[in-house]
């Protein structure tokens, strides 16, 4: 046997073909805040991959007359003025591979989880120009984010861009991760990427992740607030470039964003360094393009292209709520919709607090089962007017029935729109319990004590009545059938307690 | 306006051309002038490198190095200057040969940004990449 591997070993080796070609290369004029400067490089080409004597990579983003300006990709304390510097002739690339899933690694694809390394067979450029419209298909299928005041009202769609978007501490990150802890059993493979947040604050929620099972269909890829800048202004560009790599083999991709503000911070960083012109609020000019062209990668392709999908859950973080602010106007125009956090929501308790006036899907309800289009169709306009009513309702003045039985049910609705962390439902559970609601079943329940009503309820039909949910998992739709099976259910629970 | 050392050079080496000896001095002293002048003078040697620069790239001289592990014999250096000139199509080749054992052998030349690594730790290096895949 290990006679075999030496004869194979002396084989590869005669048959190693020596080459000495010839190599651009150029020196180190100035290094510092991870940018150098790079004298000579004569042909380097935009965004083209560059190597330092010690193996460190830089990519190429300013080329002028007589100089190259290079953002260096990892540590720059190793190199000094005058190291050379060679030119790959490739453009930035990273390994993408299966084994990927359920491991954490950085922007450039290298594992750092403490565990085996990843090798992989093939390399996906970073940037890449997104598909064409021939290529695409309109979104049609669901993405259950297990949040039944996003299904029900702001559904998500596969090959969508929903942004997530509300001021610190409002729950941004909290829906992200209750989405793709939620991707349980969806076919759907879900990368995660922390852009510039706090090591503690990832470590917490990959620790998460793992409690509930979803790093089997997760990757996290991390570009933490020690990381330089460089690699967090590529870290969405390599999650994008791993989704290009799942979604081409046909599969189902969800990418989380977390948060493109930092994106923006850290390429404002880098513009500034390399001397680029500074516009409104000292951001480069083409910071606009900068998540244009990340957000425009996720689609839902054509059945004649594989049929695969990337949905983004890009996140931004407002300062005092200002959505008129320049990031934030900028990805709201390019998203397909956003879910609006509001702190002031948070709380009075409304958790997860979202402002459902603001917020909206632009996919709507094609992206829903029959099943929750028929029971959320008018939960929307009258949550709605509930609000309007609201006000009425804290004077306590005399109002007639019909007003009267629209604020009680408003109150009853948004309690049950309210969810804990790290629990997602599954959309047959949604259903049922939105059903109870607008049917009236629980108009005789006393709003303090309807969640308690509704945990009751959950645990009655997954213990007696499982049957009736998995008709509604699997014929996604509301049949005469099954609308009398769950009559049937509500009542006997109502009787039980 | 700010005038860079390649325009600085340019117009030295646009100047002084095929003027004679005296001419040229003469040229180069009211140069420093002006250079004074601006408040460049700190830009000299840079110009100089850069005047070096223009003046071979326009006379056809190939300013080349080569790095080996020993010293490299007559027979050697001469076929190597014969390939750079061709390469290059020089007609002149100015040649420097410097000892470096790290490389264990082989050469690597380098002329302005080009490099050549014809080095033993380089194609080690290689055949230890092809290996591994």
């Amino acid at each position: 046997m290990k006679n075999h591997i030496v004869e194979q070993l002396k084989k590869q080796i005669e048959n190693f073909e020596s080459q000495a070609k010839t190599e651009k290369v150029g020196k180190v004029l100035e290094i510092g805040d991870g940018v150098a400067r790079i004298s000579g490089l004569s042909d380097a080409m935009a965004s083209e991959m560059l190597e330092f004597s010690d193996g460190t990579v830089a990519v190429a983003l300013n080329l002028e007359e007589d100089q190259v300006g290079a953002m260096i990709l990892g540590d720059y304390k190793g190199i000094k003025e005058g190291d050379e510097v060679k030119s790959t002739g490739k453009i930035l690339s990273i390994p993408v591979t299966e084994k990927m899933i359920g491991r954490v690694i950085n922007p450039l694809g290298k594992a750092i989880d403490g565990k085996e390394e990843i090798k992989a067979d093939k390399f996906y450029p970073i940037e890449k120009v997104a598909p064409g419209v021939i290529e695409r298909k309109s979104v049609h299928q669901p993405v259950q984010t297990g949040i039944k005041a996003i299904d029900a009202m702001i559904p998500v769609g596969r090959g969508q861009r929903e942004l997530i978007i509300g001021d610190r501490q409002t729950g941004k990150t909290a829906i992200a991760i209750d989405t793709i802890i939620n991707q349980k059993g969806q076919d759907m493979i879900c990368i995660y990427v922390a852009i510039g947040q706090k090591e503690s604050k990832i470590s917490r929620i990959v620790a998460e992740l793992e409690k509930n099972g979803a790093m089997d269909h997760t990757i996290v890829i991390v570009a933490g607030a020690s990381d330089p800048a460089a690699f967090s202004f590529i870290s969405p560009y390599s999650g994008a470039a791993i989704g290009e790599y799942f979604m081409d083999q046909g599969k189902d991709v969800l990418v989380v964003y977390d948060d493109l503000s930092k994106h923006a911070w850290a390429y404002r960083q880098i513009s500034l360094i390399l001397k680029r012109p500074p516009g409104r609020e000292a951001y480069p000019g083409d910071i606009f393009y900068l998540h244009s062209r990340l957000l425009e990668r996720s689609a839902k392709l054509d059945e004649k292209f594989g049929g695969g999908s990337i949905t983004a859950l890009p996140i931004i973080e407002t300062q005092a709520g200002d959505v008129s602010a320049y990031i934030p106007t900028n990805v709201i125009s390019i998203t397909d919709g956003q879910i609006y956090l509001e702190a002031d929501l948070f709380y009075k308790g409304l958790r997860p607090a979202l402002n459902v006036g603001l917020s909206v899907s632009r996919v709507g309800s094609s992206a829903q089962i029959k099943a929750m289009k028929k029971v959320a169709g008018k939960l929307r306009l009258d949550l709605a007017q509930f609000r309007e009513l609201e006000a009425f309702a804290q004077f306590g003045s005399d109002l007639d029935e019909k007003t009267r039985a629209q604020i009680e049910r408003g109150k009853r609705t948004v309690e049950i729109l309210k969810q804990n962390q790290y629990a997602p439902m599954l959309v047959e559970n949604q259903v049922s319990i939105i059903y109870a609601l607008i049917n009236g079943f629980m108009d005789d329940v006393a709003v303090e004590k309807i969640s308690e009503w509704e945990e009751g309820f959950h645990k009655f039909m997954k213990s007696s009545k499982k049957d009736v949910l998995d008709k509604i998992a699997t014929q996604k739709e509301l049949t005469e059938e099954i609308v009398k099976d769950l009559e049937k259910a509500i009542k006997e629970y109502k009787e039980s307690i | 306006m700010k005038i860079s050392i390649k325009q600085y050079a340019q117009a030295l080496y646009e100047m002084t051309l095929n003027k004679s000896e005296v001419e040229s001095g003469a040229i180069v002293e009211n140069f420093v002038k002006e250079l004074a002048k601006n408040n460049q003078l700190k830009l000299m040697p840079k110009i100089v490198e850069k005047f070096e620069q223009i003046y071979n790239e326009n006379n056809g001289i190939v300013v080349a190095k080569v790095t080996s592990a020993s010293s490299l014999d007559k027979n050697h250096l001469d076929r190597i200057e014969k390939y750079l000139a061709d390469k290059y199509r020089a007609k002149k080749v100015i040649l420097n040969n410097e000892i470096k054992p790290e490389i264990k052998g082989g050469v690597v030349l380098r002329v302005g940004d080009d490099l050549i690594d014809a080095s033993i730790t380089n194609q080690l290096r290689n055949l230890k990449a092809s290996l591994e895949v």
